[in-house]
């Protein structure tokens, strides 16, 4: 670490230092690409343009080398920011914007402030450090403990059966068999080669390891073990005159990787099973590939390595850990699998498309079972939201600061709702001037919300033009002050009819999205769905500004569209009329008043209510409801049986917020 | 000689390719950057997955090289400027051109992840959507030329384009094109938004390099088919023949860059159905306009 003082870099590539290595790492300094976490859309929130910055967005840590932080990274991040860390390629290097990183991360190489300014110089030296330090020699390797894995040895038929140390099932016989996960995975195996039927979807991920060259997870998201990963890759490399390829003759790491991986990603790696793939739920994907293993693992298992790779769905192997079958017909394979809504047998993958996924909000934890290209099931969830409410709790002076660090993607809306709260609890009047300025402040943010969210759902669909031109509109609003509103409010317009004039948009999103529980909905997701809901309508100040909600009938993605591009106008129309853009200021002052109070605010996905009572100068939240708890809920409605990129779009549609969700 | 110029030809085309998609993607013009960037990843680590088909994995990339290389041999520079100038020329272009849906399935399968899987089958439906409109569209082309011999189709544009002549066709074979090779809005297999680079996803250092490299071949050997079969080839006047093929390549290369961006990624539902329902029945028409074009200009030829 003492090293680090210098111009060396942490994530350097082990190799000697020589002229090709100096001309190699000055042309990786002037190519940095990056991966970002939680996700870009928490640049943009911030206000950061990561690509003036000079920094090319990856979509998978595999095709870059700095590992960007914004911010405060949760808890739930950490783990999978570690393993996305373990997956770039060295040379690699961290830029911690606005926090420290953290653990199991290795420390920023480059630490700055959260503002622009600072983040060009942040890449200024970045560039330094990877032209002077890219190849060092000396290297360290990178060693998470809180990645590490344990492996253990279980029997395939008795899942009961489960050691510490190789050796062969006291019931049956046989070979226990290296399986890699947390301590203590031993669930989920259960069944395995008797036909398997509940397991069938987590069939067939064996991880070969034998032949020492993974990094661990190929994919994002999956943990590797990393410690023993980069060990290899130190093998791989000494000795080479430098430029040798990670892989190669590194000795092998039998099971590294966990039991769950977290990060976005297919899965792959991390998980050492072998012959029966993962159970506890993971990820893994496909089919078994390796074939060394399965030989290994004696006769039964030999036809079972020899027969994957002829199946084309891929179909079923569990019923092939029945050892003494010669050949298997497609039916016998396949037998007792799931059945798809098609009839068509596939195997069932399951595929994590999140926390880290390029196309969701970072922190969303999306799992899909594919079907094929088909999502069969669907789990959601949060890797980033609070814990609980209660720890919002606590001295009132300070609440609204808490709450507005709620969710970085709207943290005026939150703010706001605080101090409404507050207000109400405490009984105080807030006057007509200020009512306005906090509405031109609310609005701002739903303008710029909305535009932040079609950055990423450009990039989702694919359409590279909108995605950057809604970011650029997003940065301007951000960094206007109350005169330009109006100019960009006009370049809003003339964005807007030039997305509706988009040809195969509307092919391409309408029918997809569709929320089979408008009920639940709030926000935008109801009002495309035909529905007169806004928060705002009771709201007194916005009744002399003539509000009326855009609804839109449709229900479905490219609805949702088109109505956030028309609130972004109509928002920004009322910015002009509030004629500022002020953040509301701390908690009024309220000297020991006690109370409950409740609030509303529609925030830019919906209305969050809160309800809090205050004593002695403590609040204590009763009730905090968000939309995108409401959301989280309508995601299997949207994605169950649609194909994989249509379940995408419907998801991103729904706008969620990960952040503003109890886990 | 004339071989390693054209593969100099496709390299600094692929080069173009890629200061163009930079350019394109970004907004700023920087011809250094395909350099910086090969060299870049030629010196960070190339992992192999965890528990890879080695073959594949390994095999996939060079392949998808190997099939644009090949399928750039057999089309003309300038008149002589051809690696081999085959009977079967505008055939084998297609026959080398069904490696591509071979590598990609390769490298998705390789890996052995998620994503690139996806991304691998996913192309293998797109190759049931282009591969006959592609295929029906050279007939047209070759009707007219009375010849599969590439030159002999770049002689047969003389006077007119076959982009004008049969348009239909060449808007058919364009669209084609740019699924081959995989460019947005067809870019099913890579599409970063939704797999997360797919094929590619699992690829790094030199590895990446060879696929990276190997797309931008196929953009420019695309281009090329499309100059040669549609824009007329080397046919033009002032500048010399070389030099007209290479303007026409890169300025459709350039329109393929462009165009992707302007519109969302296709659905693959979509795609399949479109080119079943109207690029196959639209190729037919034109071989059957092509037909009598041909008749009734040969019988007034006759009368005369």
């Amino acid at each position: 670490m003492s090293a680090r003082a210098s111009a060396t870099l942490y994530g350097a590539r082990v190799a000697r230092a020589s002229w090709l290595g100096r001309l190699i790492a000055r042309a990786t300094a002037r190519d940095l690409s990056a991966f970002v976490v939680p996700g870009p859309e928490i640049a943009r929130a911030r206000g950061l343009d990561l690509r003036a910055a000079g920094l090319h967005l990856s979509p998978t840590p595999r095709h870059a080398n700095v590992l960007v932080v914004v911010g405060w990274l949760p808890e739930g991040l950490r783990e999978p920011a570690a393993v996305a860390y373990t997956q770039m390629p060295r040379p690699r290097a961290v830029l911690a914007l606005g926090a420290k990183g953290v653990s199991p991360l290795p420390g920023p190489d480059v630490f700055v402030d959260l503002d622009q300014g600072a983040l060009d110089d942040g890449v200024a030296k970045l560039r330094r450090l990877f032209a002077e330090g890219a190849f060092d020699p000396e290297a360290e390797s990178f060693e998470a403990a809180a990645l590490r894995s344990k492996t253990r040895y279980a029997c395939p038929m008795h899942p009961e059966v489960v050691q510490d140390e190789p050796s062969t099932c006291p019931q049956c016989g046989m070979d226990l068999i290296p399986r890699e996960g947390a301590a203590g995975a031993g669930h989920g195996h259960a069944d395995h080669g008797h036909g398997g039927q509940d397991h069938a979807h987590h069939e067939g991920m064996d991880h070969d390891e034998d032949t020492g060259e993974d990094t661990g997870g190929q994919a994002h998201g999956w943990l590797p073990h990393p410690g023993g990963a980069e060990d290899e890759h130190d093998d791989a490399e000494h000795g080479e005159s430098g430029y040798v390829e990670g892989s190669g003759e590194g000795h092998s790491h039998e099971g590294h990787g966990r039991e769950h991986g977290l990060a976005h990603g297919d899965a792959g790696g991390g998980f050492e099973t072998r012959e029966h793939g993962g159970h506890g739920g993971m990820n893994h994907e496909n089919m078994d590939q390796g074939t060394e293993d399965h030989n290994e693992e004696g006769p039964a298992h030999e036809k079972h390595g020899d027969m994957d790779k002829g199946g084309m769905n891929h179909g079923g192997h569990e019923s092939m850990d029945h050892g003494d079958m010669g050949f298997m017909s497609m039916v016998e394979m396949t037998q007792g699998t799931p059945r798809s809504s098609d009839g068509l047998q596939m195997e069932w993958v399951e595929t994590p498309f999140g926390p880290l996924f390029p196309g969701l909000p970072g922190g969303l934890s999306l799992t899909f079972t594919l079907d094929g290209d088909t999502v069969a099931q669907t789990q959601a969830g949060s890797a980033v939201g609070a814990r609980a409410w209660e720890g919002l709790n606590g001295p009132v002076e300070s609440f609204a600061e808490r709450l507005a660090g709620l969710d970085p993607l709207s943290p005026l809306s939150y703010r706001l709702l605080a101090l409404r709260a507050v207000e109400s609890a405490a009984g105080a009047r807030v006057d007509e001037s200020d009512a306005l300025a906090r509405v031109g402040a609310l609005e701002r943010e739903r303008a710029a919300s909305h535009l932040n969210w079609l950055a990423g759902f450009g990039y989702l669909i694919g359409y590279s033009w909108l995605a950057k031109r809604a970011e650029e509109l997003q940065l301007a609003l951000l960094r206007a002050d109350a005169e330009e509103v109006a100019g960009i409010r006009t370049r809003v317009r003339q964005f807007t009819r030039r997305v509706e004039r988009t040809p195969l948009l509307r092919r391409k999103l309408a029918g997809v999205g569709r929320v089979p529980d408008l009920d639940r909905a709030v926000g935008p997701v109801a009002r495309t769905g035909g529905r007169r809901i806004d928060a705002r309508l009771e709201e007194e100040t916005y009744l002399p500004l003539g509000f009326e909600p855009v609804v839109l009938e449709g229900d479905d993605a490219h609805a949702r569209l088109r109505a956030r591009l028309a609130e972004a106008e109509q928002s920004l129309g009322f910015v002009e009329e509030a004629g500022g853009v002020s953040t509301p200021g701390a908690a009024p002052e309220i000297d020991g008043a006690s109370g409950r109070g409740a609030a509303t605010v529609e925030t830019p996905r919906g209305a969050a209510n809160l309800a809090l009572t205050l004593e002695d100068g403590d609040v204590t939240i009763t009730e905090l409801e968000t939309p995108s708890a409401r959301h989280l809920g309508l995601v299997e409605g949207v994605t169950e049986q649609r194909e994989l990129a249509d379940a995408l779009v419907g998801v991103a549609s729904l706008d969620l917020s990960p952040w503003e969700v109890v886990r | 000689m004339t071989t390693v110029l054209i593969i100099l030809a496709l390299l600094v085309g692929a080069y173009l390719v890629a200061v163009l998609e930079g350019w394109v993607s970004t907004g700023r013009f920087r011809p250094a950057a395909p350099v910086l960037s090969g060299v870049a990843l030629l010196g960070r680590e190339s992992l192999v997955p965890r528990k890879p088909d080695r073959i594949f994995f390994e095999v996939g990339p060079v392949l998808l090289l190997v099939s644009a290389v090949l399928a750039a041999a057999v089309l003309p520079l300038s008149p002589g400027l051809i690696i081999t100038d085959l009977a079967t020329g505008a055939l084998f272009v297609n026959a080398a051109l069904a490696y591509v849906m071979v590598a990609l399935l390769m490298a998705g399968w390789g890996p052995d992840g998620a994503y690139a899987m996806v991304g691998g089958f996913r192309f293998l439906g797109q190759l049931v959507g282009y591969s006959m409109p592609i295929v029906m569209t050279i007939v047209g082309v070759a009707m007219r030329a009375e010849s599969l011999v590439t030159t002999q189709i770049v002689e047969s544009q003389a006077t007119l384009p076959n982009a004008v002549y049969q348009p239909v066709g060449f808007v058919v074979f364009f669209v084609a094109a740019m699924s081959v090779c995989f460019l947005p809005p067809f870019d099913l297999p890579t599409a970063p938004g939704e797999l997360a680079g797919g094929v590619t996803a699992e690829y790094t250092g030199w590895r990446l390099a060879v696929m990276r490299l190997a797309r931008a071949v196929l953009v420019v050997t695309l281009a090329a088919s499309v100059t040669v079969f549609y824009l007329g080839g080397w046919n033009g006047p002032v500048l010399p023949p070389w030099a007209w093929t290479a303007a026409k390549t890169l300025a459709v290369a350039a329109v393929m860059l462009v165009a992707g961006r302007h519109v969302p990624r296709l659905r693959e539902e979509h795609l399949l159905a479109w080119y079943w329902k109207i690029a196959i029945p639209l190729a037919l028409l034109n071989i059957l306009y092509v037909g009598i074009v041909l008749i009734a200009g040969s019988s007034s030829s006759m009368s005369m």
